[in-house]
């Protein structure tokens, strides 16, 4: 086996390992920050079922799927612009959502409706960010020129970012629920959205590694790829649906995480490169643990409080970046 | 017989600009490298025949058959094109951008079965990258990285072969085996179209094209004297043609 | 006659349709005696009929009276601790409509109420729902009528003067004004005072800075923080009300006070009544 196929392997040993230490830990990591013995207390006591089982073993799940869907998303913008800086939020997904969520918090303050509150507020993130991006494709007529694409990604995040400013003018409650939103949170996350997300992620990932060859091929040029008989204004389609969907199943659960679509793509391909039916899975691997590991530490470090945990991640990315930047110019 | 790739007046308009005007080749097997100052539309005609590009007007025949009736897998087995840009990402290792090639074969979910995997081995070694078969393509130069490109353009093991401009980055001693290598493609039934801008490597193919302003200025062998006159005009009179031993030359005439 | 039967069979479905929906809270008869307040005027209802001993819980804006003040703090309306709220056991979650934490609580099988604080009428509806939950339906009437008494006493006390003149109160430097239809509003009305503000701008309106300056309010009352930025703000120099310091600057705590929806306000009347009364003085 060569030594890059023993990385990989390593490489996916070693998330498998994270994985479970970060999914056990998130079980202990609860309202008085990190404590093994009220842990302890809290199993033999009879409240074990209510806090361990609904509520600390759900976000912990959710944030691990979650994650998982957040690299998977980034893996594929990156294929589908050929740029490492890509993250699944280019085509409007991040905006769309936010002015969904802003659109139900000010009618439920505005008219009082409180339409289907928690319920509605997830459902309407999940269509607004399908909705930003679909409004992306219209304004690029089509998935086929990556950088015009990017271009009305770009507009389109301008464009609804600025409509729902307008909206928590009028209603100014609205802006703190957006907040709360923006910097992300697992504490919203029971039982009903990890099947959600788990679904999600079993019908995704498979679907999205039939496209790894041409994430693969794209690495010749649009050119070449159609030049070898793929169908190309179809499967880029197909790709940008997926991207989607994937980002906004997350988003519509944890609200908006920053950079762990961008580092998690990043972070495989530094240790173990490889083709893109590896780096997918991989990636949605690598993305599930740093959202969790970002999830426990929000919730430990500052106990009984919590911090949102894109904050955490922006962070942490944050300082990735500056410490890759560093290394460039050094090298 | 029927002509293997065939352009039926050609129009091609890109960013309102006619690139392409009423060109008609007929391109049979061997080695016809396409010259032509910058801006006559030698990569668009590849483009063209390659069926990447929407025509204003004309017909491209691979076969004998008109370009559109192909399907898009039928299409690529048969013709192989090789792009005058770069990777955009290096993370493949060099088999797996070989083995890229096959997709015309393996489509998005086949498994590369024996005949595959040989030609994969066949080409990397045509173009001399088998050492470094398992290394990263970011780890190559520039030289090596084309010759990889290169390799999987060959990989498709199609019939007809469209290339524009093979010899970036290339070193004269690989330069050289290129050569060696299309003429050999030539040799066996291939239709090998290069777009060549090196004019003294162009003059080692089997027929060249000459093209100027998006129409075909001449068309003819190696040594047709003819070709050789419209060469001179199409380029300025920079140059000269002369003979060295077999073949000949292009040089530079500062007379 | 299959027509009147129909209509019959359809009223039927409804009452036992409106019976099956209310029985939880029919059956629910126990007063609750563990509970968690997520908006700071419900928490001080609650003190105000007496039961802020059953309080186990409230937000990070509930911080008065002292009592409840000293309670575990769960976060906001947006990122209440969830796990926090449901280690406490609570057996009633008071919150406000269209608070993401509403469907996640009763998901976890928490008794939620949602309770508008906007206007008088909300406050008052609040008071006695909450005093009719917690077993006294008297205390509820009580604690509204006091705050009813305190106001009324405070409308008596404000200067004849000061009847009539045009106010603008602001809630937020932006500037956001209090409306008339606000509790705050309401609350200024019956002080006799005409607010700069139209009804058919909300509630809680951001206006125009120019729509304050042509205005030209008889009176200006806002935090004393940001009464000293105002007069640098562009045209606002102008006002006359500035000009003549015929404002109503409240510190910290009391300006608290003023714009909490609760049993406070009749407090809060009282405060902004004592105010008139020393503009009415100074003018003299």
């Amino acid at each position: 086996m060569s030594a890059l196929a023993v990385r990989r392997r390593r490489l996916g040993f070693g998330l498998a390992l994270c994985s479970l230490l970060l999914l056990s830990a998130g079980l202990v990591a609860g309202g008085e920050g990190w404590s093994l013995a009220e842990l302890g207390d809290l199993l033999r006591g009879q409240d074990a079922w209510l806090i361990v089982g609904q509520i600390r073993a759900p976000r912990t799940l959710g944030a691990w799927l979650a994650g998982g869907l957040l690299g998977l998303a980034g893996a594929l913008a990156q294929g589908l612009f050929r740029n490492p800086l890509a993250d699944p939020f280019l085509l409007g997904s991040a905006s769309g959502a936010s002015l969904a969520v802003v659109a139900v918090l000010a009618a439920g303050t505005l008219g009082g409706y409180g339409l289907g509150h928690g319920v509605g507020l997830a459902a309407a993130a999940f269509m607004g960010a399908l909705g930003g991006v679909l409004l992306t494709l219209a304004l690029a007529r089509g998935a086929q020129h990556t950088l015009r694409l990017l271009l009305a990604g770009v507009v389109v995040g301008v464009v609804l970012s600025g409509l729902s400013d307008l909206l928590t003018l009028a209603a100014p409650e609205a802006l703190r629920g957006r907040q709360v939103f923006m910097l992300g949170s697992t504490g919203f996350l029971g039982w009903d959205g990890c099947l959600l997300l788990g679904t999600g992620l079993a019908l995704l990932l498979p679907l999205a590694q039939r496209l790894s060859r041409l994430l693969d091929a794209l690495v010749l040029g649009e050119d070449s790829a159609r030049s070898l008989g793929l169908p190309l204004p179809q499967l880029q389609l197909l790709l940008v649906g997926l991207l989607a969907a994937a980002t906004g199943l997350a988003v519509s659960q944890t609200g908006l995480v920053a950079f762990v679509g961008l580092a998690a793509p990043h972070l495989v391909r530094r240790i173990a490169p490889g083709p893109h039916g590896y780096l997918l899975a991989a990636s949605a691997a690598a993305g599930a643990v740093l959202l969790l590991a970002a999830d426990v530490a929000a919730r430990t470090l500052i106990a009984p409080q919590e911090l949102p945990v894109g904050v955490l991640t922006a962070i942490f990315g944050g300082a990735y970046l500056l410490w890759l930047l560093n290394r460039q110019r050094g090298a | 017989m029927t002509v293997p790739l065939q352009a039926v007046s050609l129009e091609v308009v890109l960013g309102g600009r006619a690139v392409l005007r009423e060109v008609s080749l007929e391109l049979r097997a061997g080695w016809t490298a396409v010259v032509g100052p910058n801006g006559a539309g030698k990569s668009t005609l590849l483009r063209a025949l390659a069926g990447l590009l929407p025509l204003r007007g004309g017909q491209v025949r691979l076969q004998g058959r008109p370009l559109r009736s192909w399907s898009a897998m039928q299409r690529a087995r048969e013709m192989a094109w090789l792009a005058q840009q770069g990777l955009q990402g290096g993370d493949l290792t060099v088999r797996e951008l070989v083995e890229l090639g096959r997709l015309p074969h393996l489509g998005l979910f086949g498994t590369p079965g024996p005949q595959d995997l040989r030609q994969v081995e066949q080409a990397m070694q045509d173009t001399e990258c088998g050492a470094w078969a398992e290394r990263r393509l970011e780890q190559l130069s520039g030289g090596e990285r084309q010759r990889c490109l290169l390799a999987r353009a060959l990989a498709v093991g199609a019939p007809v072969l469209l290339l524009d401009e093979p010899t970036t980055h290339l070193d004269p001693p690989h330069q050289v085996s290129l050569v060696r290598l299309l003429r050999r493609l030539g040799e066996q039934g291939c239709t090998v179209v290069s777009v060549l801008h090196d004019l003294p490597l162009a003059l080692q193919a089997d027929r060249l094209v000459v093209l100027r302003d998006g129409q075909v200025a001449a068309c003819g062998a190696h040594d047709d004297a003819a070709l050789h006159a419209s060469l001179r005009e199409v380029f300025d009179n920079a140059l000269r043609i002369e003979r060295a031993g077999g073949r000949f030359v292009a040089l530079p005439d500062l007379g | 006659m299959s027509g009147s039967s129909h209509l019959s069979r359809r009223r039927w479905l409804g009452r036992a349709l409106a019976a099956v929906l209310l029985a939880p809270a029919l059956v629910a008869a126990a007063p609750p005696q563990r509970i968690v307040s997520l908006v700071p005027g419900l928490t001080e209802s609650v003190c105000a009929l007496g039961a802020c001993a059953r309080l186990v819980g409230v937000d990070r804006h509930s911080n008065w009276p002292p009592e409840a003040a000293a309670l575990p703090r769960l976060g906001g309306l947006d990122d209440a601790q969830v796990e926090r709220i449901a280690a406490l056991n609570p057996d009633l979650v008071l919150a406000a409509p269209g608070a993401r934490v509403v469907q996640r609580l009763q998901a976890l099988g928490l008794k939620v109420v949602a309770l508008h604080t906007r206007s008088h009428q909300d406050v008052r509806h609040n008071l006695l729902w909450l005093g009719q939950t917690l077993g006294d339906p008297d205390l509820g009437r009580k604690a509204w009528a006091a705050v009813e008494t305190q106001m009324a006493a405070a409308s008596q006390s404000v200067p004849a003067a000061m009847r009539g003149r045009s106010v603008y109160f602001e809630v937020e430097a932006s500037p956001y004004a209090a409306g008339p239809d606000s509790f705050i509003g309401q609350t200024l009305v019956q002080l006799g005072l005409r607010n700069i503000v139209p009804v058919a701008l909300g509630p809680f309106p951001k206006l125009s800075p120019e729509f304050v300056v042509r205005a030209q309010p008889d009176i200006v009352m806002a935090e004393a923080r940001q009464m000293q930025d105002m007069p640098g703000r562009p045209g606002w120099a102008s006002l006359t009300a500035l000009q003549r310091q015929q404002v109503c600057a409240f510190p910290s705590a009391d300006y608290e006070v003023l714009v909490r929806p609760g049993p406070r306000m009749g407090r809060a009347a009282q405060q902004l009544a004592d105010c008139l009364a020393r503009l009415a003085k100074d003018t003299r």
